[in-house]
């Protein structure tokens, strides 16, 4: 049987170390693919991801449990964004490895999806990426949150430290502004391709 | 109750785009959005922005992130087999060592006679060492006191020994542990040496297929390109034909 996280929790606060490695291993991704989508750089979203386990594991002690394990690394790997991306001061800039991307949508799709697919899939990828990085942070981490890690609007909330109403204003910003952005880039013609 | 919903109430169409709102309040947005077209475009809109949003996906990251505390990590012991000597005691090595001399001094004056009784062999410094030594005097009394602290000795070393070497015994099955441990970790170097060239092998394979599909995609993407210039190219002659026809039509 699966333990749950609040079990591998408390085993870690009992000094069971490898009862934590197996939140780590449970979380790794997630919180990797948050931070690369926040702040768009592979390198620094694997560093950000491994310092945000670090500082959980070294302020275990001190979670009282209020929250999700989840939501608690989640603002840890979010307050280490913000602050890599105040270091940086510059906006994130999200990389888009082109020959990868075939292999990975390849392997995601098995061999039944056509090269032409792979590589419309390829651009509209790079350009959904470049959209996000033309959003304000706050926007796109209430986007990232919401669109692929399907936090609840009050999660996004408590998270970002803001009103309800300001997460979705900062969603409905988020989305209109990257639909003028798909369609500056043609995607009409993309999704008349793709719709039944 | 019902409620009215108007086409600036964006926090309430954002709730409506993520299914997360009442029912009450989705019926009031489908109602509006059956009647409008500009509220209905845009939920058209930003629903096909949110399934592009899918296709954005972070790098396949080998991450393996582990939690290693320092305190249980121990330094690599590298075990070697134990020697004999190492478990002899000094004292003893001491006192063997003295027996040793002893009877080199014991040989060292090695004589070889030949008379009418055949030859005659005799060692040691005290039986001919001098003439008077062939008369019964104080040098025998003395010799065979050397000779039974000798043999005292001798016996003495022997039993320190033979219990040296009983104490020696669980030495010899550490050895064999210790064997068995070298076995062991050869054992495991060539699991990992096998598993290593398995995975080295699957990393070709995939490379491989990984060059063949990129390879393949960039001839798509040159034909591609090639095709719209041919395109340009032919709209270029026609308009050229046309000019021409015009102009001959002209003269």
């Amino acid at each position: 049987m699966v333990a749950t996280d609040e079990e591998l929790v408390a085993k870690s606060m009992a000094g069971d170390v490898e009862s934590f490695n197996q939140l780590v291993l449970r979380w790794e991704r997630p919180i990797y693919a948050l931070a690369y989508r926040v702040i768009g750089r592979d390198e620094d979203a694997r560093d950000v991801a491994q310092e945000t386990f670090l500082r959980a594991f070294r302020a275990l002690p001190g979670f009282k449990g209020q929250a999700k394990f989840s939501s608690w690394l989640y603002r840890i790997a979010l307050n280490l964004c913000r602050d890599w991306i105040r270091r940086k001061k510059r906006t994130p800039l999200v990389e888009m490895p082109e020959g990868v991307d075939v292999v990975e949508l390849a392997s995601e799709q098995g061999p039944v999806e056509s090269i032409e697919d792979l590589v419309a899939r390829q651009e509209m990828s790079r350009i959904v990426a470049e959209g996000m990085q033309k959003l304000p942070d706050e926007q796109r981490t209430a986007i990232v949150l919401k669109e692929y890690h399907g936090l609840t609007f009050q999660e996004i909330a408590d998270l970002q430290g803001c009103p309800l109403s300001t997460v979705k204003t900062r969603l409905y910003q988020g989305l209109t502004v990257l639909r003028r952005h798909l369609e500056s880039q043609g995607h009409d013609s993309y999704m008349s391709n793709r719709e039944p | 109750m019902s409620i009215k919903f108007t086409c600036d109430d964006k926090a309430t169409l954002i709730a409506y785009l993520y299914g997360d709102i009442d029912p009450v309040a989705r019926q009031a947005v489908d109602d509006h959005v059956a009647g409008c077209a500009a509220c209905s475009a845009e939920v058209t809109a930003l629903g096909h922005v949110r399934s592009e949003l899918g296709l954005w996906a972070p790098p396949e990251a080998e991450l393996d992130f582990q939690i290693v505390k320092k305190s249980q990590s121990q330094p690599a012991t590298v075990l070697r087999p134990a020697r004999w000597w190492n478990t002899v005691p000094g004292w003893t090595q001491a006192a063997a060592a003295v027996l040793v001399m002893a009877a080199g001094l014991s040989i060292a004056n090695l004589q070889i006679k030949s008379g009418p009784d055949g030859f005659t062999v005799s060692t040691g410094w005290l039986t001919t060492a001098s003439p008077a030594a062939n008369q019964p005097a104080d040098g025998t009394a003395a010799e065979q006191r050397f000779e039974r602290a000798l043999v005292s000795l001798e016996q003495q070393l022997r039993t320190e020994i033979r219990a040296a070497r009983e104490q020696a015994a669980p030495v010899a099955s550490r050895a064999a542990v210790d064997e068995a441990t070298i076995r062991r970790v050869q054992q495991l170097i060539n699991e990992a040496e096998q598993r290593h060239e398995r995975a080295l092998a699957a990393r070709f394979v995939e490379f491989t297929r990984d060059v063949n599909l990129q390879r393949r995609a960039d001839l798509m993407n040159i034909s591609r390109v090639v095709g719209s210039y041919d395109e340009q190219l032919m709209r270029q002659r026609q308009m050229l034909n046309n000019v021409i026809r015009v102009s001959n039509n002209q003269q």
